[in-house]
């Protein structure tokens, strides 16, 4: 809509603004973006496919995956149903402490994720100041899958109430309110009203925990102990390959989460047209 | 609503699908014993091609067919100690330094008595070399050159690589050894000189040694100093490089220790049994191939044809053993000394 009106305004004869805007667009981003992510596939494919695929299903490689999307789907549901009710709670009621409150969900957005890692460390490792009372009792977090959703839940804390808060902020009120003068119950309100209209929140919010926790490093080689086959994920493998000089290997791996990015990034895209056309 | 039930029934099956989680490779069966060594960097091909499988085998033809399954991480030696003293579920440690150890005595993760063969822990040791460019276009023949103007070194960071601090031994500990080879006195002036002026020309300090072989192997630097086993590795991926063996250096040995407080009186047996077997004749060999030398048997070396002779080699005993070694050499010069400027 708003290319066609400039194209009305500013346009006498040929233009040549839009082939040389798209062309800087390109330009700029190759060397940035696209040539990096493009080596990466030279790469990992650089000794032929067969070698890529036996790299791909490595028993380590495909557990780490695995590893890597539970963990992170976990994360995911978690700070979801938390970003959600955060959300309503910091919406609906005004109280004392409440700005605090939002400023310290955003919090993990600028904190080094090595923080995060140690910080949990700290608190639930066996020497920590709850972990030391855990240990007798043979209740260990850290250094187990758990530890990996604990630091994918810090680190993507933010992530999905960033994206559903706003739109409480901006919903209709009087929706709410005419749901309640005709006898709705605050759940019934909240699950037929105020939830639809927040579906594609949810889903973007969903999709950005999910594929920010997939990718997540700094903090998981802290806590998750690193051990192949059992708490090493994804971007763990990728280090531990990269250092031990077998590139192609780390690749690999590196291939299938950049599509796996590529993938999440295209339903959001698609998804969110379609959710707004409902 | 149909739309809401399918959603709500497509989520439930994902989450059923991907919530578990996945099993551990090669895992699953009754009867099977675990155990989990943090090693450091450069242990890991001849820990994972043939110790693990050969104790498997022995382990399992002497206790009914009974399997062990090895759990593993590797990282530089200082990581691996700092990670166990924070708790990893390692039951058997391999460092690249004794300090290593002491310090995981002081924070009473293994016992005084740590020790129980002839070797005193050490299960294997290599001498440090230099790595250099095919046909050494700037003609390195000793560590001094390696402070010559316009070279650049890649050398691993003593904070967290024992590799690193091996290599400051034995930078320093040559020149000391020559020169009191010379003129009957330890010069440690000229030790210091040389170690200041080839830390000048270090341009990147990766976290371990096999860190920092591949940045090395990706085309940065002009040289590297690390095990001796690293170079052999190399070469046998014919790796473009030539290797420089100093004409004093320093033999690194590395310790082995059980982790006390994660092994149960249970899984007591097999650790024991797996530390002991890294002294058997099978598992010296074994190093010996993958380019380790033997600690119990000099003559097992002679099977490496590609081990280096070293004119004048010393050991950590040469500054009095790990325990001076360390604030004497990487603390009171490097760090305060070398670092600082």
């Amino acid at each position: 809509m708003s290319a066609n009106l400039s194209n009305i305004r500013h346009t006498h004869g040929l233009d040549v603004v839009k082939p040389l805007s798209i062309t800087t667009l390109i330009l700029v981003m190759m060397p940035l973006v696209l040539l990096p992510l493009a080596s990466i596939f030279i790469f990992g494919t650089s000794s032929g496919l067969r070698s890529f695929w036996n790299a791909l299903t490595a028993p380590e490689a495909v557990f780490a995956l695995q590893l890597s999307i539970v963990t992170s789907f976990w994360a995911t549901v978690f700070n979801v149903v938390f970003g959600l009710f955060a959300a309503y709670v910091l919406t609906k009621y005004n109280f004392w402490g409440r700005n605090a409150l939002i400023v310290t969900i955003s919090l993990p957005t600028a904190i080094p994720t090595a923080v995060a890692g140690f910080a949990l460390l700290l608190l639930w490792g066996p020497y920590g100041i709850l972990g030391r009372f855990l240990d007798p009792h043979g209740i260990h977090l850290m250094f187990t899958a758990a530890a990996i959703i604990l630091a994918n839940i810090f680190v993507t804390f933010p992530l999905a109430f960033g994206v559903i808060k706003p739109v409480f902020d901006t919903m209709n009120q009087s929706l709410e309110e005419a749901s309640a003068t005709m006898g709705a119950t605050r759940w019934q309100t909240f699950w037929h009203v105020t939830l639809p209209s927040l579906r594609g929140a949810i889903l973007s919010g969903a999709l950005l925990t999910f594929a920010r926790a997939v990718g997540e490093f700094g903090s998981t080689i802290l806590v998750s102990g690193n051990l192949a086959g059992r708490t090493q994920t994804a971007p763990l493998y990728i280090f531990a390959k990269f250092n031990e000089g077998q590139v192609e290997a780390a690749n690999a791996i590196a291939i299938v989460l950049a599509l796996f990015s590529f993938l999440i990034f295209s339903v959001l895209f698609l998804a969110r047209d379609w959710l707004e056309a409902e | 609503m149909k739309f809401k039930i399918g959603l709500i029934a497509v989520f439930f099956s994902a989450m059923v699908l991907i919530g578990c989680l996945p099993s551990a490779p090669g895992g699953g069966g009754g009867g099977e014993r675990k155990i989990t060594v943090y090693g450091f960097s450069i242990m890991k091909e001849s820990l994972q091609k043939e110790i693990f499988p050969a104790f498997a085998a022995k382990w399992r033809a002497e206790h009914n067919g009974e399997e062990v399954k090895f759990e593993s991480s590797f990282a530089g030696s200082e990581t691996v100690t700092n990670q166990i003293l924070q708790g990893v579920p390692a039951d058997v440690g391999i460092f690249s330094i004794e300090r290593d150890v002491d310090r995981l005595i002081q924070a009473g993760h293994v016992p005084n008595d740590w020790y129980v063969t002839p070797q005193k822990g050490i299960v294997n040791k290599t001498p440090f070399v230099i790595i250099v460019r095919k046909g050494n276009p700037q003609g390195i023949a000793d560590f001094a050159d390696l402070g010559k103007e316009g070279v650049k070194l890649i050398h691993p960071d003593p904070v967290s690589s024992g590799g690193a601090q091996w290599s400051i031994l034995a930078i320093y500990g040559s020149e000391l050894r020559k020169s009191e080879a010379e003129t009957g006195k330890r010069d440690e002036t000229r030790a210091l000189n040389t170690l200041k002026a080839i830390w000048k020309n270090v341009i990147a300090t990766p976290g371990s040694a096999r860190e920092a072989r591949t940045q090395f192997e990706l085309g940065q630097g002009d040289a590297l100093v690390t095990y001796e086993l690293e170079a052999l590795l190399m070469k046998d991926a014919n790796a473009p490089i030539d290797v420089v063996v100093p004409k004093a250096t320093i033999f690194s040995e590395h310790p082995v220790a059980i982790i006390d407080r994660n092994v149960t009186p249970d899984e007591r047996p097999v650790v024991e049994a797996f530390r002991n077997f890294l002294w058997s004749d099978e598992a010296q060999k074994a190093f010996v191939k993958n380019h380790f030398r033997s600690v119990t048997n000099e003559s097992f070396n002679d099977a490496n044809p590609q081990f280096a002779k070293i004119e004048m080699p010393f050991t950590v005993e040469y500054f009095g053993g790990w325990k001076k070694a360390y604030p004497d050499v990487i603390e009171k010069v490097f760090r305060d000394q070398v670092q600082k400027k």
